[in-house]
């Protein structure tokens, strides 16, 4: 259970707590941006359980490297960073285990657990924005996780990406046309 | 929202000057919102305060381990570009003899030198 003092606490008293071991106020970074992580893992890798592996390793690896945060940046964008270097890193790897070992198509190493929808519309959309996501190539599958569902503006995207805004634009338009291919088949 | 309107809304999040919060905040608005699950939180700070000392070893292991590789592999190029080096000042080539060491020996004395015919 997370203490309740700690809900209006600064960022940098938190981590501070965090590197003397108080694990109430890890709990807190924990909660505060689990939502945001689950975004982009999900987002990147299917939504299924082995994103939620992911999911826990980016905040153990937050934990083991919180020394390192300068609190030059905000806490949120040097976790998303985590969040998007791991998810990339099991793209390759399963890209290179599904090239080894598996006939299936690329789009299809990335799982899809259907959830409980009040109608066969949202099931629909869920399944729609699911696809466009799985079909599209991970440099621009980032863009539109950054984009569609985190909500950052272009200059945020790069930033986090630590990208260019130039070559975040072109993505941006390289990515708009592939999933215009991709939606026109759905 | 139906299939026609979603697909605009996907393909129009990546227009440069689109409201991305407007969009992501329409697909909460549709259920499609990505969360973990209810431990998930738990699940966290247990691995890491339960079982924190075998998962801080296996990290440090791992630290240790690239670390020991980094300085392992600069070792071993040194210890290459050396070995070429002294190579090439006591052969003065790089050919094929001259890394197997027999560039003062004519065909006939290693023959002579094998067969115990001196």
């Amino acid at each position: 259970m997370i203490n309740e003092s700690y809900k209006v606490t600064e960022e940098v008293e938190l981590v501070k707590a965090s590197l003397n071991g108080d694990k109430n106020a890890f709990g807190e970074i924990v909660n505060r941006y689990q939502k945001m992580v689950a975004r982009t893992v999900k987002g990147m890798l299917g939504d299924s359980i082995f994103a939620e592996d992911i999911g826990q390793e980016v905040f153990i690896n937050l934990y083991y490297s919180l020394s390192e945060f300068r609190g030059e940046a905000k806490l949120s964008t040097y976790i998303q960073k985590i969040a998007i270097n791991l998810t990339l890193n099991e793209i390759k790897r399963r890209k290179r285990f599904f090239s080894l070992f598996s006939q299936k198509a690329n789009n299809e190493m990335y799982e899809f657990e259907i959830a409980d929808y009040d109608t066969q519309e949202r099931k629909e959309a869920s399944e729609i924005v699911h696809k466009a996501l799985m079909g599209l190539d991970p440099k621009f599958r980032i863009i539109l996780t950054m984009r569609m569902l985190q909500g950052y503006t272009t200059k945020e995207t790069a930033e986090i990406l630590d990208l260019p805004l130039g070559t975040v634009l072109s993505r941006l338009s390289r990515a708009q046309d592939q999933l215009r291919n991709i939606l026109v088949k759905l | 929202m139906n299939k026609i309107e979603i697909k605009k809304l996907i393909i129009n999040s990546l227009n440069a000057d689109a409201d991305a919060v407007e969009v992501s905040g329409k697909l909460d608005e549709e259920g499609i919102s990505y969360n973990f699950s209810e431990t998930f939180s738990d699940k966290v700070l247990n691995k890491l305060f339960s079982a924190g000392l075998i998962v801080n070893r296996e990290f440090e292991f791992v630290k240790y381990m690239n670390f020991a590789f980094y300085r392992i592999a600069i070792t071993g190029v040194a210890a290459i570009i050396v070995l070429l080096i002294s190579i090439f000042l006591r052969e003065g080539s790089f050919s094929f003899n001259s890394f197997l060491g027999l560039s003062d020996n004519y065909d006939e004395s290693i023959v002579c030198l094998l067969t115990g015919n001196l």
